[in-house]
């Protein structure tokens, strides 16, 4: 009895410990983000005299005047975050779209082959940066550096698979029988497609999409490859630490802002998540 | 159904999404095989597509570049410590979590919510924890160590900056080691675990003899992602110590990013990009021989 209760109450302080560990650092951030120059380097834990200088020395380099050294360096955050929302919308946007045709002729026709299925996954797989120096010769070339279709492009092609995998596993529960009688009706299999496919998996198309748009917004090798003036949100909040230096409560503020939109997304996405991780590979 | 797929259907699902792959994938793929092949830097004078032939040159400074070969063993070191760490705090927090209690959704998001965050911004967030007068130093181990520890300055010792990273990336990945664990294990039959209960078998050896054997391929497929997947490390270590101090904490992804972007050494980079390609191809051919192929 007193061994059950001393394991439970173990049990209890792992979890305790695990959760306090994972929200620490952020809490601190917030906390950081708020305070003020002097207050940077003490250890309390809310800000004596908050203020929102952080901030606006993101959104106005100019606008803090201690802080002229920099501004030659970063431009106002507004730029990178549209930016930013542009190329995720845009590449989330054509990486759901391929995927679903794809996904939906794999699911129902075998087409296209298996191999071309594996290789998107293999695209996953590999590390980036071993395809770093291509990619720089061959956007060079074709004019796509510091040009927001060279990143919008690369994100639909290594997160198509995603769009793929995800939508296949909605299109396989869509029962075969409803196509059919759609057919017979005299739709054409575009008309199938269109008006009877994609309003039954629509929260699939969502799910993708979401996942998507959180990949690309989170990137940061190619961007800060295939930028040198227009640079995406990532490689704007790595400037604040690589080429600012000290100024923790501005970094901590870029990096907040940052992160709004991705845990908006992943609190949208993780039930999906929560269930969908076991590739079916638990048999009892 | 008809068997072939009519004809726009057959268009629509394999046209684009192999311009997609083609124009941004296979082609840039070729263009590194024929890079590594020449002998080309953008001080070379030509334009790329007429650079001189090289041969194996490249292929040849790489084997004794210790440069290249202690990025790379550095990185699997890296991975060597990070995968089975998070696998193990995973499969505890995962265990732990199987019994019911209140608020355990709410507990789940919680313990899940860095996966979401940009790694960029997690790296930040840890180069803060650790500057000297950071908080790591300034009220953990002030009551450890006293005042001495405001002064440790962890990006300056190549151990230390090496821990830094690791403590970032397994405090960005352990929930994804922790989600697929907690699926792995909540899909675990109930019928069976009550079976042995019945049998009067102890919980500690329900979870070695029924509950582990049953997601051991589950386990196998995620240490080979979460692997392949920290092989690739770049953002925490570009961000929180550049390589540094020195090269002593450079990741082969900085290193090749480096020959490319910052010396320019074009055909060299491409040359090292595809050993280290091949050299995935063959231990990840091997991994999934042994861990996946033995049933």
């Amino acid at each position: 009895m007193l061994r059950r209760i001393l394991t439970n109450a173990l049990m209890w302080l792992v979890l305790i410990i695990a959760v306090v560990w994972t929200v620490i650092p952020v809490m601190w951030m917030i906390s950081l983000s708020f305070k003020t120059y002097g207050e940077w380097r003490t250890p309390s834990l809310l800000p004596r005299n908050p203020t929102l200088d952080n901030y606006i020395m993101l959104f106005s380099p100019q606008a803090l005047g201690i802080f002229i050294a920099y501004t030659a360096i970063l431009e106002p955050i507004v730029g990178p975050l549209s930016r930013t929302l542009i190329i995720s919308a845009t590449a989330t946007v054509i990486a759901v779209m391929i995927g679903f045709f794809t996904a939906y002729g794999a699911s129902r026709y075998n087409s296209p082959g298996p191999f071309t299925l594996f290789f998107t996954l293999l695209t996953r797989m590999l590390p980036p940066a071993t395809f770093v120096t291509p990619i720089v010769i061959y956007f060079t070339t074709l004019y796509l550096i510091d040009n927001i279709i060279g990143l919008i492009l690369l994100y639909a092609a290594t997160t198509v698979t995603y769009a793929i995998w995800i939508l296949k596993g909605f299109i396989d529960a869509i029962p075969v029988e409803w196509e059919e009688a759609a057919l017979l009706e005299g739709a054409s299999p575009l008309q199938v497609l269109f008006k009877v496919i994609i309003p039954i998996a629509r929260p699939g198309l969502v799910v993708a999409g979401l996942f998507i748009f959180l990949m690309a917004w989170t990137e940061l090798l190619f961007a800060l490859v295939l930028t040198n003036l227009n640079v995406p949100l990532s490689v704007q909040v790595s400037k604040y630490v690589t080429a600012v230096g000290a100024l923790w409560g501005v970094q901590a503020a870029a990096a907040l802002l940052s992160s709004i939109i991705p845990l908006v997304i992943g609190y949208l996405i993780q039930r999906h998540l929560i269930t969908g991780f076991t590739f079916g590979l638990v048999r009892g | 159904m008809p068997e072939k797929p009519p004809r726009p259907i057959k268009i629509l699902s394999s046209l684009p999404l192999n311009l997609l792959l083609n124009g941004v994938l296979i082609i840039p793929f070729i263009i590194m095989i024929y890079l590594a092949l020449v002998k080309w830097s953008p001080l070379v004078g030509v334009n790329w597509w007429n650079a001189p032939f090289g041969g194996v040159v490249n292929f040849q400074r790489a084997l004794s570049d210790s440069r290249f070969i202690e990025a790379l063993g550095r990185t699997a070191l890296f991975v060597a410590i990070v995968v089975p760490l998070e696998l193990l705090i995973g499969l505890l927090l995962a265990y732990i979590l199987q019994k019911p209690f209140r608020g355990k959704r709410f507990v789940i998001s919680l313990l899940i919510y860095p996966l979401m965050l940009p790694p960029v911004v997690v790296a930040t967030v840890f180069y803060l924890f650790f500057q000297p007068y950071g908080p790591v130093n300034n009220i953990f181990l002030q009551y450890v160590i006293g005042p001495r520890a405001l002064n440790i300055y962890w990006f300056l010792d190549p151990t230390l900056a090496f821990i830094t990273i690791i403590v970032a990336d397994t405090w960005q990945w352990t929930p994804f080691m922790f989600l697929i664990m907690y699926s792995g294990l909540s899909a675990v039959p109930k019928r069976l675990i009550e079976a042995a209960e019945v049998l009067g078998a102890s919980e500690w050896t329900i979870f070695w003899k029924v509950r582990l054997p049953l997601i051991k391929p589950l386990i196998s497929v995620a240490v080979i992602l979460r692997s392949l997947e920290a092989f690739k490390v770049f953002d925490y270590v570009y961000v929180m110590t550049g390589g540094g101090p020195g090269t002593s904490t450079e990741s082969i992804s900085l290193y090749i990013y480096r020959l490319a972007i910052l010396y320019s050494d074009i055909s060299y980079a491409a040359a090292v990009s595809l050993i280290v390609l091949a050299i995935i191809f063959i231990v990840s051919y091997f991994a999934v021989k042994i861990l996946v192929g033995r049933r």
